[in-house]
């Protein structure tokens, strides 16, 4: 399986070297993206805006921080469906404990991210010690971490410090707002900046380093794997602890930019994360990742559902063009890898 | 026979420690569960009477079946609710499905009621159709149902005894009147067509909808008062498109109830060269409108913001300016009324719907002693 891989780099559609480099899907993933783009730009003068692109990035942290984390649940072959109420419950939670307990900030962002290991931890050793299935264990724990937001907060909606007191510095972390000499003020993207940082991070540990290449062989083949002397169980745990992480860092993306978190929220989340890895070009049977992919995959659902209503199409389109995009996309890979064999 | 009534008392046990599950799970403050135990004793009483005691209050349960939890609004309805229940010594049980979308969720709720056989029902339908089998159920059992917030429009003759609620229409239609005499003049002195974007969370909620058309029919009866032509667009429920009309009413519903769905909705609506102003019909809606605008900052600039009841975000932008002034509901006298109702309802005396009202607020009101308290965070 693992020839398998590099096979599919000189069985590609074009030859070209720069193409073979970056991937045929994410290559194509990144042209649709910028077409997508351009397409809307050339037809709507209020898409161009800045603050559209700002919006753009706005929408799309919460679902990349996610992405990024599934990824590795994806290529180790499994599967993370609890990253999305997860991201509510760990929100939830520091969000109460800031607002009602007067917790501090900096305490309650590491604790948020802190509860999204937990359950990562949890759906891990669930399915590395337990055996559980990946789909049945996070199901579960999906279903666990929205109960749990609704008890901890008394099923009352939680509303994080706004950018003007003095507890929302955190908000920063996420946009910068720089008021010039005529008090006009400018968003800064910098949670662009971190979710490009966190990307590049991951990518190193998922492609470059001794646990990723372990996390890609098992999803590969993990009898093999397991044979040749690695301890799987310890790996495949790894995959999910930072798939649970990353959901905790989605959580605090999602407060610095909604604001109110709704308890029972969430479920739906992980969803739009993992068609984004896929559209990026992830194998959803496991033994191929990649950050690159995912982040463009992200990226492509968050124009499409920001730019759809600058089109005169309602939000309600971006869920057809979404699944279109998705089915076409792993279209592409399967006749791809057909063409291959 | 007796295998009947085995049967019955079985379903009642089995419901009632589905409740008192649920009840731990999402009860809105601590007495739940208390109040979800003695309801247990006072189903077996009533399993074994097959009738209802209505004699003395005291032992008197009423259940609320609510539209959700999440926003504080609800936790302002039951706190009314629970004050009233006090005073006149009656049970409550407060439910509410995760979220406003969740139809199905609040059939069954409302069917987990029934099952509890209370002495009266309090029920803010998300969907009246969906509702309609339980309503009609609990018609034949004799337990009234008294309708609260939006209530349960549409519902078979006599079904629902009464109603303690906001006359949304009317809510929508002072939002309008405030809103027109601040943008009367930009209206007036146009010269090109402008446009009024409304923000309403779905087109099949009573209240929400019913706040949208009071606010649109009454915009438009003002704006052709002075001689304007309006255009209702952008969605099929309102339709009315006019063309070259000197003023646009636009409607924004969002495909599900999130916040960044809302938020696309808002920027939308917020990006149109020709919009002067925004209405938003609910919290959920107005909190939409307040994070579309983060990266814009046209509110309280070029764009005047128009919302409906409150919460953290909606009074920081009202107390700033943001949002020029909203309406807001009674919540408190709307958990109190409904029990009140409810009450004298399972008593046998006859009740008659009662509009809990609504008041305008501003940056220059809100501290008043007759709003604040209405105010929730």
């Amino acid at each position: 399986m693992i020839a398998k891989k590099t096979e599919k780099k000189s069985g590609v559609l074009l030859n070209n070297p720069i193409v073979k480099a970056i991937g045929t899907q994410r290559l194509i993933a990144l042209l649709a993206l910028i077409i997508i783009y351009i397409v809307f730009g050339a037809i709507s003068p209020a898409f161009r805006q800045y603050s559209t692109l700002v919006n753009i990035f706005d929408a799309s942290y919460y679902i990349g921080f996610m992405a990024i984390g599934v990824t590795f649940a994806i290529t180790t072959g499994g599967i993370d469906l609890s990253i999305g109420t997860v991201l509510v419950c760990s929100s939830l939670v520091t969000g109460a404990l800031a607002t009602k307990y007067n917790v501090p900030i900096a305490l309650t962002l590491i604790l948020c991210i802190l509860i999204g290991a937990i359950f990562g931890l949890m759906n891990g050793l669930m399915i590395s010690y337990m055996g559980l299935p990946p789909f049945i264990a996070t199901l579960g724990s999906m279903m666990l971490s929205k109960g749990l937001g609704s008890i901890f907060t008394k099923a009352q909606s939680v509303t994080w410090p706004q950018a003007t007191e003095a507890d929302g510095w955190f908000r920063s972390i996420f946009k910068v707002n720089i008021t010039n000499a005529n008090g006009l003020s400018t968003p800064i993207p910098t949670g662009f900046i971190l979710l490009l940082a966190v990307a590049i991070l991951m990518a190193i540990l998922l492609n470059k380093t001794r646990p990723g290449r372990y996390i890609v062989a098992l999803g590969s083949n993990i009898e093999a794997t397991r044979l040749s002397g690695v301890n799987v169980a310890k790996w495949q745990t790894l995959a999910y602890v930072i798939s649970g992480t990353m959901a905790g860092i989605a959580g605090i993306a999602y407060a610095a930019v909604y604001s109110t978190l709704l308890p029972g929220g969430g479920a739906g989340f992980e969803l739009d994360a993992i068609a984004g890895v896929v559209i990026g070009g992830t194998s959803m049977s496991g033994g191929y990742g990649t950050i690159a992919g995912t982040l463009i995959g992200v990226f492509i659902m968050s124009v499409l559902k920001t730019g759809l209503p600058f089109i005169g199409l309602q939000t309600h389109y971006q869920q057809v063009a979404t699944g279109l995009v998705l089915i076409f996309a792993v279209f592409m890979d399967v006749a791809n890898r057909k063409k291959r064999n | 026979m007796k295998k009947k009534l085995l049967s019955v008392i079985m379903c009642a046990t089995m419901v009632s420690a589905l409740v008192a599950g649920c009840g731990s799970s999402s009860s809105a403050d601590t007495t739940t569960d208390t109040t979800t135990e003695t309801k247990t004793t006072t189903d077996a009483t009533a399993t074994d009477t097959a009738t209802t005691d209505t004699s003395a209050s005291d032992d008197m349960s009423i259940y609320i079946v609510s539209k959700g939890f999440q926003h504080q609004y609800w936790q302002a309805v039951l706190k009314g609710a629970q004050e009233a229940a006090d005073e006149l010594g009656v049970t409550i049980d407060f439910k509410g499905p995760d979220t406003e979308s969740d139809i199905a969720q609040q059939v069954q709720m409302l069917n987990n009621a029934l099952n509890n056989s209370p002495d009266a029902i309090g029920l803010a339908a998300l969907d009246t159709q969906a509702c309609l089998e339980g309503i009609t159920k609990a018609q034949q059992a004799g337990i009234p149902i008294i309708g609260f917030d939006s209530g349960v429009p549409g519902a078979p003759d006599g079904a629902i005894v009464a109603n303690a609620a906001t006359d949304n229409y009317a809510a929508g239609e002072l939002a309008a009147e405030e809103t027109y005499t601040l943008i009367k003049d930009k209206i007036s002195s146009a010269t090109a067509t402008v446009r009024i974007g409304v923000m309403n969370q779905d087109a099949t909620s009573e209240s929400i909808t019913n706040r949208g058309s009071g606010f649109i029919d009454k915009m438009k009866t003002l704006i052709e008062a002075d001689g304007k032509t309006v255009s209702i667009e952008g969605h099929d429920k309102w339709e009315n498109k006019v063309e070259g009309a000197n003023v646009i009413i636009d409607v924004a519903v969002p495909a599900q109830v999130t916040a960044e769905l809302s938020a696309i909705d808002a920027q939308n609506l917020l990006n149109k060269t020709d919009t002067i102003c925004i209405y938003a019909s609910n919290q959920h809606s107005g909190e939409g409108l307040i994070n579309g605008d983060a990266n814009l900052g046209k509110l309280g600039n070029s764009i005047v913001g128009i919302a409906f009841d409150s919460g953290e975000l909606i009074k920081s932008a009202v107390k700033s300016g943001k949002i020029a002034g909203a309406v807001t509901q009674d919540p408190v006298a709307i958990g109190r009324n409904l029990v009140e109702l409810a009450v004298k309802a399972a008593k046998g005396e006859t009740v008659a719907d009662v509009d809990t009202g609504c008041k305008w607020y501003t940056a220059n009101n809100m501290d008043d002693a007759d709003i604040a308290p209405n105010l929730y965070d």
